[in-house]
């Protein structure tokens, strides 16, 4: 909101700079956004050039038709010729000048110039030359009272300092220039104008005569109220009222609705003015909208109303979206003479849903949806009506019609001063206590140690005692309050065990050359086609958002690997050719009408060369086989095996995005699956426009972390020395190796501590259809140093078994 | 004598060893050397010669093959040294000790030299070999791939480690919530306008993304009592897109309940951790604000880290930089965990990672954290 600092000061004595005012504003919890100047440079030099000014003579420039060159008095010795472009000048105005020298709002400053051989000693001004209007047809004509030479900053605000408050949304009293002076008062200590009264000057005519009001739905308006003031004259505002609500960023429209805008401003009530003559029935019906109604607003839409929105109609149809917006029908118009004046409370839920449904929102839905205080009405109108006699003159008809379905009853809060005590965490005495509230308009009466506090009809978030609590910490001071640790009773901090391996999982990653990216969790809807998913996969069934903001954020993800490539398609686009990344995150997988289960997964992309090209030459290629040996060395840093085999029957339908004969599950030692590993198919490559080979892998998370040893036991290698033996063995070429080194294991027993495959030939020197593998075994026992027979043994009956189960001979 | 020759092989204090010819000419030098004490010992002329041509030829030898050559011909079994001693028989009586002595003398003599021009040549051979393989050291080095983690993650960390340092642990919940926990029993209820606030992603009636953090405060309190230290490090999501806003973003939710627990203790907690985070003389300040689920709500600013306080691009010119949202924890939250508030009291903060990471790293715009550019994530 932007409250005028010569606004404010009529309701409270500031004695603070502007920027000292901000300040003590932004921490009282009141956000200042910005201080800014209204109007013209407010120094006092500037101010003295504006002038009022008499035009004594007229005449068309002799080298221009379209400027005059006028004679003006502006209360010197002698007339000053100034020059002037407006249509309507004219001979006998009191107008606007600005004398040389003067800065006008913008910071244009003005010379005295030669326009076409005539020396214009000043300008003549129009009202959008003085950010009084967006725009203006010609110059402004003052009263004719006014005297030459007097100063414009005399008649109106010409100059002012503008805050533009962020107010919270529990506090709507400070929506408004008195409730922000009362705020000012409360957080300086400064005197505040607590009285406001206007008299209204009562016509002959009752109220009753003119408008009979029915409030069919109370539960949606606890307050309806209103007046009505016959034989008005519309016209523009007095320039006074134009400054002070262009000044807060509001249009001047007419002398009626400016009061009512005024007003508004001034209190933060806010008041609607109906040309009474539209009303049909003689009256006025608070009522939701009946289905199907609709209603032409002030901003010249259509709006389709429902039941549940609250209307202001007469006998026949709705004419107000109640406390959002007017319909044009019933506005107020220059042929309006009788106008009835609507002060009224909605309740802020009804007004929030309806302004979020119709997308509309005001000034007044912006209050009114946060609660206001209905005791503020009377005051509201009273003010309005007077100002509206004052400047359109009339007569208000007797009487107010107020139509209430609340009851006052003031709220009462025990304050106790430990419990401040409890909650701040510092002492504060009771006198400053007692006066930080009655500042804030509470009555505070203290009662056996404690205070008893009555919270001021506006301030209708004060409910509790922590709420006055809350008002003692931002008022005496959070500056104020000492830094203080929690003691940490019981227990200790410290990651826990999968939140300690997680981040060994990712350490583990970068430590191997991948970067870490993180993706949206949301995923556009294509990419289960991309990933030439089947019609039937589940992965597709993922999580929808009812109102994405895009069709590329639809969805919550699956898989991580979508993302992944996506990533990789971006890098490549910027000529990045190496994407070795990974990322660790969530996927959503819907478990019917409940939450769906959140995963944890790991995945995994290489794309592009693994080395950038250098002198040295590279040996490694991105293929199946680095992407296993990455989570092959994951398994090590984790200290648990991982297990890899071809995808069989379903899986391979379910994996269509990897290359079908290079791929596998990834598998625990207990065999249960944890993800997959393989080179990318090269149509998913395709539809992504990436250029292969790619790899990548995608594990459950929690899973491989439950295979960790995060504590790995002792085992004694030193004590005993090992023996080496190494074994070429052919057998089929379709044989897994896996396989052959899991029977040899089997065929081995205990005493063998570890088998590593070394090599792998197939050619001239095995028969066709074999293989040789080579194996290097290592025998050890914990307990005694293994002879060279002892081995030979186990080897001999290993060999034996491995022949008769696998046909394995030993290579020649 | 020339003894610093042939006794000591070169040391590798210098690569420019070997045979060259100033170093043959001091070898000459030094067999021509009158005062060696053997020579004093020689009376026979031809054990003289034997042995004054022994030295000069080991000298000479300019490698290991050489080397091996006059070893046969001073000291192997055709040798006439050797031939002398073994026929010492056939002398006289009276000689035989004396050339005995004296013979073996310069065996003994020629065998040390020699070993020691072995040493001297095999060093000489190994510095050739290593001169060999100079290379040139500025070219780079073996390519050996290093990551990165996400700027978002190192960020985390941090936080995380300075919070874990003041005993807290880490808690995690659901991205995909419910309308409760996100709102409701935040204090939040339907017709709030705090609601407005939220522009929130919703899945289906009553289950949203989580617009904050803060639902797993309500999650963990249902199912610990006091006392509770945890920070909630994890993705948020609101309805918002545009140069400073993303539609995922990543918050740090804390929460603190116990008896005694104070607006204090938050200023305090609050002051350690933007030191850790910012530097250690940073200074931080409160500002009252509302939120709904705590009572009293504070804003949390750190002195501007660029031009600490004077007022800068950065900071908007006021010196402060907005870094959390916070508060004492409402009452009416305690009541939808059956927590006895005037038993316990709690404190609650709320930050957003990559504005911290932003303002700690001068990143300018927040929309790199989630393009995953590479040429972004390599930075950091």
């Amino acid at each position: 909101m932007k409250a005028p600092l010569s606004w404010l000061k009529e309701y409270v004595a500031i004695d603070l700079s502007v920027e000292e005012l901000a300040s003590r504003l932004a921490l009282t919890g009141t956000e200042v956004e910005r201080v800014t100047t209204a109007g013209v440079p407010g120094d006092e030099e500037n101010l003295q050039r504006f002038v009022v000014g008499k035009v004594l003579d007229c005449q068309r420039h002799p080298e221009a038709d379209r400027l005059s060159v006028c004679q003006v008095e502006v209360g010197e010795a002698a007339p000053r010729t100034i020059v002037c472009g407006a249509p309507n000048v004219a001979a006998g105005q009191t107008v606007a000048v600005v004398l040389p020298g003067g800065v006008l709002p913008g910071g244009t400053r003005i010379k005295e110039a030669k326009l076409r051989g005539v020396v214009s000693s000043g300008m003549i001004l129009s009202e959008a030359e003085l950010g009084l209007a967006a725009k203006s047809a010609g110059i402004m004509v003052l009263p004719s009272e006014w005297q030459a030479g007097e100063l414009l900053a005399s008649h109106f605000q010409l100059s002012d300092w503008v805050l533009e408050v962020e107010v919270t949304p529990n506090r709507p009293d400070c929506l408004s220039v008195r409730g922000l002076a009362r705020e000012i008062a409360g957080i300086t200590g400064a005197p505040f104008a607590e009285d406001l009264a206007f008299s209204v000057p009562w016509g002959s005519r009752t109220i009753d005569q003119d408008i009979a009001i029915e409030v069919q739905a109370p539960d949606l308006c606890p307050r309806y109220a209103a007046r009505v003031i016959r034989g008005v004259t519309v016209a523009e505002s007095p320039l006074w009222l134009k400054a002070r609500l262009a000044h807060a960023g509001l249009r001047p429209i007419s002398n009626v609705v400016d009061v009512t805008n005024y007003v508004l401003w001034t209190l933060g009530q806010p008041l609607h003015a109906f040309d009474l003559r539209t009303i049909r029935g003689g009256r006025i019906i608070v009522r939701r909208a009946l289905p199907g109604e609709t209603i032409v607003t002030l901003d010249g839409e259509l709006r389709r109303l429902t039941p549940d929105m609250l209307v202001i109609a007469d006998a026949e149809r709705a004419s107000v979206v109640a406390g959002i917006m007017g319909g044009e029908e019933s506005e107020i118009s220059e042929s309006t003479t009788d106008v009835l004046l609507e002060g009224a409370t909605f309740a802020g839920p009804s007004i929030m849903r309806t302004s979020a449904a119709l997308g509309l929102r005001s000034e007044a839905s912006t209050r009114y949806e946060k609660g206001l205080d209905p005791e503020m009405v009377p005051l509201a109108l009273d003010m309005a009506c007077s100002l509206i006699v004052e400047l359109a003159g009339g007569e208000v008809s007797v009487g107010t019609i107020d139509v209430r379905a609340y009851e006052h009853v003031p709220r009462r809060l025990r304050l106790r001063p430990q419990r401040v005590a409890k909650v701040l965490g510092t002492e504060v005495a009771q006198a400053e206590t007692q006066t930080i509230l009655e500042r804030l308009g509470c009555q505070v009466t203290p009662a056996g140690g404690e205070l008893l506090v009555e919270a001021p009809s506006f301030r209708r978030d004060l409910e509790r005692e922590i709420d006055l609590i809350e008002e003692i910490a931002r008022i005496h001071g959070l500056e104020r309050l000492p830094s203080t640790l929690p003691a940490r009773r019981q227990g200790h901090g410290g990651l826990n065990r999968s939140q300690r391996l997680r981040r060994r999982v990712e350490d583990l990653l970068v430590g191997a050359g991948l970067t870490e990216v993180i993706n949206f969790g949301f995923t556009d809807d294509r990419w289960p086609d991309r990933l030439r998913l089947a019609p039937a996969d589940s992965l597709r069934d993922g999580v929808r958002i009812a109102n994405p903001l895009s069709a590329e954020q639809s969805m919550m993800r699956t898989l991580l690997l979508p993302g992944l490539l996506a990533t990789a398609q971006r890098n490549l686009a910027v000529r990045e050719e190496r994407v070795h990344v990974f990322e660790v995150g969530r996927v959503f997988i819907p478990q019917g009408a409940s939450l769906p289960r959140e995963d944890l997964h790991c995945g995994i992309l290489c794309l592009g060369p693994w080395e950038p090209a250098g002198w040295l030459r590279s040996q490694a290629t991105v293929d199946f086989f680095l992407i296993k040996g990455l989570l092959e060395r994951l398994a090590d840093g984790l200290h648990c095996e991982l297990r890899f085999r071809a995808l069989q029957g379903e899986e391979c339908e379910r994996a269509a995005f990897l290359h079908p004969g290079r791929s596998a599950s990834v598998c625990s030692a207990e065999g249960s699956v944890l993800g997959w590993v393989g080179e990318v198919h090269p149509s998913v490559l395709q539809a992504y426009d990436l250029r292969g080979p790619a790899a990548a892998a995608e594990l459950d998370l929690e899973q491989l972390l439950e295979c960790a040893d995060e504590i790995p036991m002792f085992r004694d290698l030193l004590a005993f020395p090992p023996v080496e033996q190494d074994l070429a063995l052919v057998v089929d070429k379709s044989l897994p190796a896996a396989e052959l080194v899991a029977r040899v294991r089997e065929a081995a027993g205990p005493l063998l501590e570890e088998v590593r495959l070394f090599d792998l030939y197939e050619g001239a020197q095995v028969p066709p259809g074999k293989k040789s593998l080579a194996l290097r075994l290592n025998f050890r026992s914990p307990e005694r140093t293994l002879s060279e027979g002892e081995v030979n043994e186990l080897r001999a009956k290993m060999l034996a078994c491995l022949r008769k189960e696998l046909g394995a001979e030993l290579r020649g | 004598m020339g003894q610093a020759r042939g006794d000591q092989p070169t040391g590798p204090t210098s690569w420019q060893i070997g045979p060259d010819s100033a170093r043959i000419d001091a070898l000459e030098g030094a067999v021509i050397d009158r005062t060696d004490p053997i020579l004093e010992q020689i009376s026979r002329e031809d054990l003289k010669a034997i042995y004054l041509d022994g030295l000069a030829a080991i000298a000479a030898a300019a490698d290991l093959a050489e080397l091996a050559e006059v070893r046969v011909r001073f000291l192997g079994r055709k040798a006439p040294l050797v031939q002398l001693l073994r026929s010492l028989g056939e002398l006289p009586v009276e000689e035989r000790p004396e050339v005995g002595r004296v013979g073996n003398l310069v065996r003994r003599t020629l065998e040390a030299k020699a070993d020691a021009r072995e040493r001297e040549l095999e060093s000489w051979k190994l510095a050739q070999t290593l001169e060999h393989d100079r290379i040139d050291v500025t070219l780079p080095g073996r390519y050996s791939p290093l990551g990165r983690l996400h700027l978002i993650t190192q960020t985390r960390r941090e936080i995380e480690d300075i919070f874990i340092g003041m005993g807290y642990e880490i808690a995690d919940g659901p991205q995909v919530e419910t309308e409760y926990y996100n709102f409701e029993a935040l204090n939040t209820p339907a017709d709030h306008p705090a609601r407005s606030l939220h522009d929130t992603f919703f899945v289906s009636e009553g289950i949203l993304l989580r617009t904050h953090t803060s639902p797993m405060q309500v999650r963990y309190m249902e199912k610990h009592r006091p006392p509770v230290h945890i920070i909630v490090p994890g993705a948020a999501y609101r309805r918002d897109s545009d140069a400073t806003h993303t539609p995922m973003f990543h918050q740090v939710e804390g929460l603190v309940v116990d008896e005694g627990i104070t607006l204090a203790d938050l200023k305090g907690t609050l002051e350690t951790f933007a030191r850790a985070m910012f530097g250690a003389d940073r200074r931080v300040r409160l500002r009252p604000h509302f939120f709904p689920f705590t009572e009293p709500s504070v804003e949390v600013d750190v002195s501007c880290m660029i031009c600490d306080g004077a007022g800068c691009r950065l900071c908007k010119q006021t010196g402060w930089l907005e870094i959390l949202g916070a508060g004492m924890v409402d009452p009416n939250v305690f009541g939808f965990v059956d927590y006895d508030p005037e038993l316990y009291t709690g404190f609650a903060f709320g930050m957003g990672i990559e504005r911290i990471a932003m303002l700690k790293h001068r990143v300018n715009d927040l929309r790199l954290f989630f393009e995953n550019d590479l040429r972004f994530l390599r930075q950091f």
